[in-house]
């Protein structure tokens, strides 16, 4: 995996966010505790002098680890967010692709409706799957929440366009540039407070994090970012191998991704 | 690490996204994963192992075995780092291409060697947007080489051919190499190949090596900085990234094209108070008074005539549909509608060359003198390229793009 220049990742995610705020009436972001939305508030707050001058969103199944609920009420305090939970209704014996499809969108729904939100700054990077490197930075999202991925906006230079003709909002991605590496780069660089789970427990951690009923941990010692990186310089290993494999089979993603997936 | 993001160049079915495939495999820079997945959906669609499933995600492109959508992928070899920029041949996916294309350094483009492929209006449509893109290193891989029996012959008539076209759009004096390859079968990728034993020069990846020089000079150039918007609607605190020079705390600066002066009190640069910043830096600005509330896509510098602040541009353009109705730009980061759009030539693409006309016709260029509705700050592209660069709308719809000559 490759590491790139962070100085130059980091301005153009500032950039990024910053055009989001100055394109839009009504900004959101999404939090879901993970290393990389965690990032991209930190980022947010470079962009804004400490602040993050938006509303920031957890869509909340009920079923995420205790320590990334302690993790959400101690970072919400301490950088001051205006933190948004949104219950999404969660049955016992759904997963996967109806969990993470209509559950959660259900919810991300009725919520950007309530506050009449036009964009949602969303934390995908390319390298996580091979559909998300097809992204575009400013990303539009159809009234029900489609991605017309067979027909996307022209995204030329910087000219991110803003303009949304179909009653629907835009996705912003200011991490797209980022490797996994990257993001832990970053995050050692910036000191970035971080989910306990990333860590190694009794020779276990979780390279990414869903909710309870999806993730499962990978082998690993490692104990401190810099422990992660040096894992990650030699892994041969998918990032996302420990998500439910239904999510990661061919066109899955695809699919969930064109019904509003994150 | 610096990453040299390589567009790949081509007509549709040349070969651009099985390069990239096997070019990932043959250096490592995918997982095993990714390969079976490829591996297993190739052979669902009963067809052989196909490299270029790797990049083409969606199930649609697999199916049709066609690129819809561009793409990057990252590979590291030796110790320089690419970017491969993957986009689609098709003609009508043209704003996809264009939008992969506009990211890179340089480009590779594809000829395919067989027979009844060969350099066509697309190939030379793709280098003509090169050249506009201000992209001046081109690698030209001539791929399928196997289905002509690595015959030198072929290789160099394409060689011919596509110099013989780059000279007529004034491409000629930039760096160009030339490698034969077959994509499909790894020949020449990232080893010499032993089945063309008549090519004594360096394989593709050692090629792109050879060329990855990225150093930009920034050439002494004067204080620009594009600005984005206002600290909290704070009319005195502006933010945005600086284009080129330096910009130190106590200077005065011109916002243009309001004209609006303006002394720096403070500089902060992603966040942190700084005494100076430089190119590339995001930077918010703190200023002893109000400049006004209409700033994004202004330009401040410490230079009244930093760059052009007039309503009229001329520019060549390239459009992917047919141009009716009303029409727009976005430069810098601004849309602004067009109070007339003038075609005074028009380029045909295959050929490079222009006749006098009032129409281009779509997948063609021209050169156009625009009326925008209030003032930009604007430059030569040659000069500046963030502010000489814009995205074309036609009732509201992307058209193409341009590039700002005078």
């Amino acid at each position: 995996m490759m590491m790139q220049n962070l100085k130059v990742l980091e301005e153009r995610s500032i950039y990024v966010i910053r055009e989001a705020k100055t394109n839009f009436k009504n900004v959101a972001a999404l939090w879901s505790m993970g290393k990389d939305s965690t990032t991209m508030l930190s980022l947010t707050r470079k962009a804004f002098h400490g602040k993050v001058p938006f509303p920031v969103i957890h869509i909340d199944n009920g079923i995420d680890f205790p320590e990334t609920y302690e993790f959400r009420e101690k970072l919400a305090k301490k950088w001051n967010l205006n933190l948004m939970v949104i219950e999404s209704e969660i049955k016992p014996e759904m997963s996967g692709y109806a969990c993470c499809g209509e559950n959660k969108s259900v919810a991300l729904k009725k919520i950007m409706k309530k506050y009449g939100f036009d964009a949602l700054i969303v934390s995908i990077r390319r390298d996580e799957h091979g559909i998300r490197a097809k992204e575009r930075v400013f990303s539009p999202r159809n009234k029900e929440f489609r991605w017309d991925y067979k027909n996307q906006v022209a995204e030329v230079w910087d000219n991110y366009s803003s303009r949304d003709d179909s009653d629907g909002h835009i996705r912003v991605h200011p991490l797209l540039d980022f490797n996994e590496i990257d993001i832990w780069n970053y995050i050692k660089k910036e000191k970035v407070p971080i989910n306990p789970l990333y860590f190694s427990r009794n020779g276990y951690r979780y390279r990414s994090l869903g909710c309870t009923h999806c993730t499962t941990a990978i082998k690993s010692n490692a104990k401190n970012v810099e422990q992660i990186m040096k894992e990650l310089e030699v892994t041969k290993v998918e990032e996302r191998s420990g998500r439910d494999q239904d999510k990661e089979k061919a066109y899955v993603m695809a699919k969930l991704r064109a019904l509003g997936y994150m | 690490m610096i990453i040299n993001r390589v567009t790949l160049l081509g007509q549709k079915d040349h070969g651009k996204s099985t390069l990239i495939g096997n070019l990932l495999i043959q250096t490592g820079s995918v997982s095993e994963q990714r390969i079976r997945e490829a591996k297993k959906t190739s052979k669902s669609l009963g067809r052989n192992f196909e490299p270029g499933y790797i990049l083409d995600s969606f199930e649609e492109e697999r199916v049709n075995e066609m690129t819809i959508d561009t793409t990057r992928a990252q590979v590291k070899y030796k110790n320089s780092g690419f970017e491969f920029i993957d986009v689609p041949g098709h003609e009508e996916l043209m704003k996809n291409m264009l939008s992969g294309a506009s990211y890179a350094d340089f480009a590779l483009l594809l000829v395919s060697a067989k027979p009844d492929e060969g350099i066509t209006d697309q190939t030379k449509r793709h280098l003509f947007v090169a050249k506009m893109m201000g992209i001046n290193k081109l690698v030209v891989a001539v791929n399928k080489l196997d289905s002509v029996g690595y015959d030198k012959k072929r290789f160099d008539e394409i060689e011919v051919d596509i110099r013989s076209y780059l000279d007529k759009i004034g491409f000629g004096k930039n760096e160009v190499n030339f490698v034969p390859i077959s994509a499909y079968d790894a020949e020449n990728l990232v080893k010499q190949s032993k089945k063309i034993k008549w090519y004594k020069g360096k394989n593709l990846m050692e090629t792109l090596v050879s060329m990855s020089n990225l150093e930009k000079d920034d050439k002494n150039k004067g204080l620009m900085i594009s600005l984005q918007g206002l600290f909290e609607g704070d009319e005195s605190t502006v933010f945005g990234k600086i284009l080129s020079g330096k910009v130190k705390k106590g200077e005065k600066i011109t916002i243009l094209p309001s004209g609006k002066e303006a002394r720096i009190l403070e500089i902060f640069v992603s966040g942190g108070k700084k005494s100076s910043a430089t190119r590339g830096n995001v930077v918010t600005l703190k200023l002893d008074r109000k400049v006004g509330r209409e700033i994004k896509g202004s330009v401040a510098s410490n230079n009244k005539s930093a760059c052009r602040t007039g309503n009229v541009v001329h520019a060549l353009v390239l459009t992917t549909k047919k141009m009716q109705g009303s029409s727009s730009i976005r430069i810098n980061g601004v849309e602004v509608g067009c109070k007339r759009f003038l075609v005074k030539k028009a380029i045909d693409v295959a050929t490079g060359e222009s006749v006098v006309s009032k129409t281009i016709k779509p997948l063609s260029a021209g050169s156009v003198e625009i009326e925008l509705e209030r003032k930009v700050a604007s430059d030569n592209f040659e000069s500046t390229p963030e502010i000489g660069r814009f995205v074309l709308y036609t009732n509201k719809s992307f058209a193409g793009i341009g590039i700002i000559t005078d």
